[in-house]
């Protein structure tokens, strides 16, 4: 194993310890060593699976990317950490809303259970629909871990923005949308492509730089989309999407269309001049646009309490003169629910809805990103809260899903992936015939 | 056939696109409002009473609304979006550059944004924000079409042509060419009128235009400068030089094919520019031109434009900023 290219600075990287001894078994994705960088721990994970036969660094040495680190001998077929299905269910209490935003200090912690405008509706039941939510989030969950070994080996070009700890967002909004709808990205998008049924081949191959990709190799991590299947082009420019996406909604109107729009950006997007000019046109003419918010309380690196005095996002729709609505973004069938009546809001003629989804990123803002910005206490609050955990351990208590329906899932969830990324190694990439077409229809 | 001005022929532009295709609508500031103004030049003026659902009126929100004309357009609608001034151009400029340039490329040929937007310019009185000439900053776009018509039959056919184009065109009108009435005149406006045929008809969006024949030296001009340069060739024939004026007019794609054969003819290049000069189109066109055609230049090109300055206020400094006839004469005379 080769060390991943880590430091975003350039700076010396120093091995502070060995975290697994040879002749151990280790997983991909398993901690393997702690290394100081920039003055500060972080912890590397393993990218192969296999027995560690040989350390070649010892500790208090200085590694570089690319080194040679250690001599593994490699599963044939490697799987990775699988995702515990039977995870303890999370301690979380359905508070009363609080009327006032919180103050910007206790933002921090994960976020009480969120104010709801519309009476609770009649839970869903049917299995199948909500073992198609699961899958899907683990779906969204497994191939971001893939890629993210794919970018630490060093076989995937570019950069990359993930979305582990926020798959209930996209799966729980892009559930409640019909065939006929669009939706907005950004450029944290694999999660949103996947939940709107872009095939991990596509993305991966579009990750890859293939001319098999869903933009032909010319998009990339942070303009995947598939106009086919309701989806444009990430748009990465912060707030970009938002009045494209009053624009789309305009559109359905004028051609008498009962589509929706849902419309998907950060809380780092609230800041922009964008995001006003945005919601107030779609508020202004009562657009079918679903302004889905993803608060994840960092823009990058920044705390949203350093960027806004009220952060109860959901709070801004009043302003405009339309309805918000905070909701637990990390269950997916309140976040599907909410997601729902917002669509029919716009499908009714009532305009947009802002949907504020109070949710957390558990991977670095890009690719290189060790979150040293997150304080211990609240990433191990959230990761208690992870939504497919408790997801699984709600499908459990229903007495007709097993642990071991849930394992099958995951299971199958993981070759599809793997099948997908064998075939992406090997998919053409685009020629210099490629270069200059597509710019002018 | 009837004469009209370029505000008139714009209108009716607009109004004979809307009514063959109905997915043609108009948003933009100080639009389809009764007793209105029809934007800030009088353009769409009385179109809200033929099209009452399809004259968007907007807040004054440029990022806004040319992200919802380029939203409409990628779900199928062709918008004509417009700005009161060019200078607001750069508000919407993050929609423009990254968003309609580039969608068609990112998705791998798979979306396209068919719009047109309109944006008034040239120094006319109104000091350093609401008088610049932005062709520079939009001309060096992958993925964008601009145009800039110096008469009413072109401001017609350019406009049809952009709507029936899949591609986001940006036209540059000149406040002194419109020839708008009423409130809305302009003090110092220059005549563009043309006859204008009865029967429908679009100019090409990637055409220059020979707009005076001549052996010595070619100029090359758009808009305003059109118009100058045409006058300076009628004293420059007074004096026994014989100059070629081309209207550029299409600024994005530059026409290298009509533009190569007066080169090739005459062997001496002057380009007439109302922006500053550094960073110009013409900067753009002395480049093209000497890499395609050096080997005919009989001299080096030559640039008239306007010093690299903020358009002034005072009109004093605003007549001594803009390129007019004595230059443009002097620059041509001394290269023939």
């Amino acid at each position: 194993m080769k060390m991943p290219d880590l430091a975003t600075t350039g700076s010396d990287i120093r091995l502070v310890r060995w975290l697994a001894q040879p002749g151990e078994a280790v997983e991909r994705g398993q901690p393997l060593l702690e290394v100081e960088t920039d003055k500060a721990l972080s912890t590397v994970e393993s990218i192969l699976t296999g027995v560690l036969r040989e350390v070649s660094i010892r500790p208090g040495a200085m590694v570089s990317a690319g080194q040679v680190i250690a001599i593994f001998e490699v599963a044939a077929f490697s799987q990775g950490r699988r995702l515990k299905a039977k995870g303890r269910r999370p301690a979380e209490a359905i508070v009363a809303p609080t009327a006032v935003a919180p103050p910007a200090a206790s933002v921090a912690a994960p976020p009480d259970s969120p104010a709801q405008t519309a009476p609770a509706p009649a839970p869903v039941q049917d299995r199948s629909f909500l073992l198609s939510l699961f899958e899907r989030m683990v779906l969204i969950r497994q191939f971001e871990e893939r890629v993210k070994f794919l970018f630490l080996e060093g076989t995937m070009p570019g950069t990359i923005h993930q979305c582990q700890g926020q798959e209930a967002t996209a799966v729980g909004v892009c559930a409640a949308l019909e065939r006929g709808d669009w939706i907005t990205s950004t450029f944290r998008g694999h999660g949103h492509a996947l939940a709107k049924g872009l095939t991990p081949q596509e993305l991966l191959d579009e990750l890859f730089g293939a001319r098999t990709g869903c933009c032909q190799g010319k998009g990339g991590s942070m303009h995947v989309g598939n106009p086919d299947k309701g989806m444009l082009p990430g748009i990465a420019i912060v707030a970009g999407g938002i009045p494209l996406a009053a624009g789309m909604a305009l559109a359905f109107r004028m051609q008498k269309s009962s589509q929706v729009v849902a419309c998907f950006f950060g809380d780092g997007a609230v800041a922009e001049g964008a995001f006003h000019e945005g919601v107030n046109l779609a508020a202004l003419w009562k657009l079918p646009a679903i302004f889905v918010c993803e608060n994840n309380l960092y823009g990058a690196s920044t705390h949203v309490g350093k960027v806004m005095r009220n952060t109860r996002i959901a709070d801004r729709a009043a302003g405009y003169g339309f309805r918000g609505e905070t909701v637990d973004g990390n269950d997916v069938l309140a976040v599907y629910e909410a997601a729902r009546r917002a669509a029919a809001d716009g499908r009714a003629g009532r305009g947009p809805v802002l949907l504020e989804l109070l949710t957390y990123r558990l991977t670095g803002h890009s690719r290189r990103d060790p979150c040293h910005y997150q304080p211990k206490e609240e990433r191990e609050a959230w990761l208690g809260r992870d939504p497919i955990q408790r997801f699984a351990a709600r499908l459990q208590e229903r007495g007709d899903v097993s642990a071991a329906d849930l394992e099958a899932v995951s299971t199958r969830v993981q070759a599809r992936i793997e099948e997908a990324v064998a075939k992406s190694r090997l998919a053409p990439q685009p020629t210099l015939a490629d270069l200059e077409t597509d710019v002018l229809a | 056939m009837k004469r009209l001005g370029i505000a008139e022929a714009l209108r009716e532009a607009i109004a004979e696109e809307m009514e063959r295709d109905p997915r043609v609508f108009c948003i933009g500031e100080d639009i389809g409002v009764p007793g209105g103004w029809g934007g800030a030049f009088t353009v769409t003026l009385g179109l809200e009473q033929r099209f009452p659902d399809r004259m968007i009126n907007t807040p004054i929100a440029e990022l806004g609304f040319f992200g919802v004309a380029i939203g409409a357009a990628l779900m199928g609608l062709r918008p004509i979006a417009d700005v009161q001034y060019g200078d607001f151009l750069l508000l919407a400029s993050d929609q423009i550059i990254n968003n309609a340039a580039k969608m068609r490329y990112m998705s791998g040929g798979r979306l396209k944004v068919p719009l047109v937007m309109r944006a008034p310019i040239g120094a006319t009185g109104r000091g350093a924000q609401h008088a610049q000439s932005l062709e520079r900053f939009f001309t060096g776009v992958p993925g964008l079409k601009v145009v800039a018509p110096s008469n009413a039959y072109d401001a017609k056919g350019l406009l049809k042509a952009a709507v029936r184009d899949d591609n986001p065109v940006l036209i540059f009108e000149h406040k002194l060419l419109y020839g708008s009435r009423g409130p809305r005149a302009e003090a110092g406006a220059t005549d563009a009128t043309s006859d204008i045929p009865d029967q429908d008809y679009t100019v090409p969006l990637d055409r220059a235009a020979v707009r005076r024949e001549g052996s010595h030296v070619t100029i090359l001009a758009w808009l305003l400068m059109l118009h100058h340069s045409l006058a300076a060739a009628q004293s420059l024939a007074a004096r026994g030089v014989s100059a070629e004026v081309l209207d550029v007019r299409s600024l994005s794609p530059l026409d290298y094919e009509t533009i190569g054969a007066s080169v090739r003819k005459t062997g001496r290049v002057v380009i007439v520019e109302e922006g500053p000069k550094t960073g110009g189109v013409g900067a753009e066109l002395a480049a093209g031109i000497t890499e395609r055609f050096g080997d005919c230049l009989l001299a080096p090109v030559v640039r008239v434009a306007s010093p690299d300055i903020p358009v002034p206020f005072s009109p004093v400094l605003e007549n001594a900023y803009r390129p007019d006839v004595p230059r443009i004469v002097e620059a041509a005379a001394r290269l023939a």
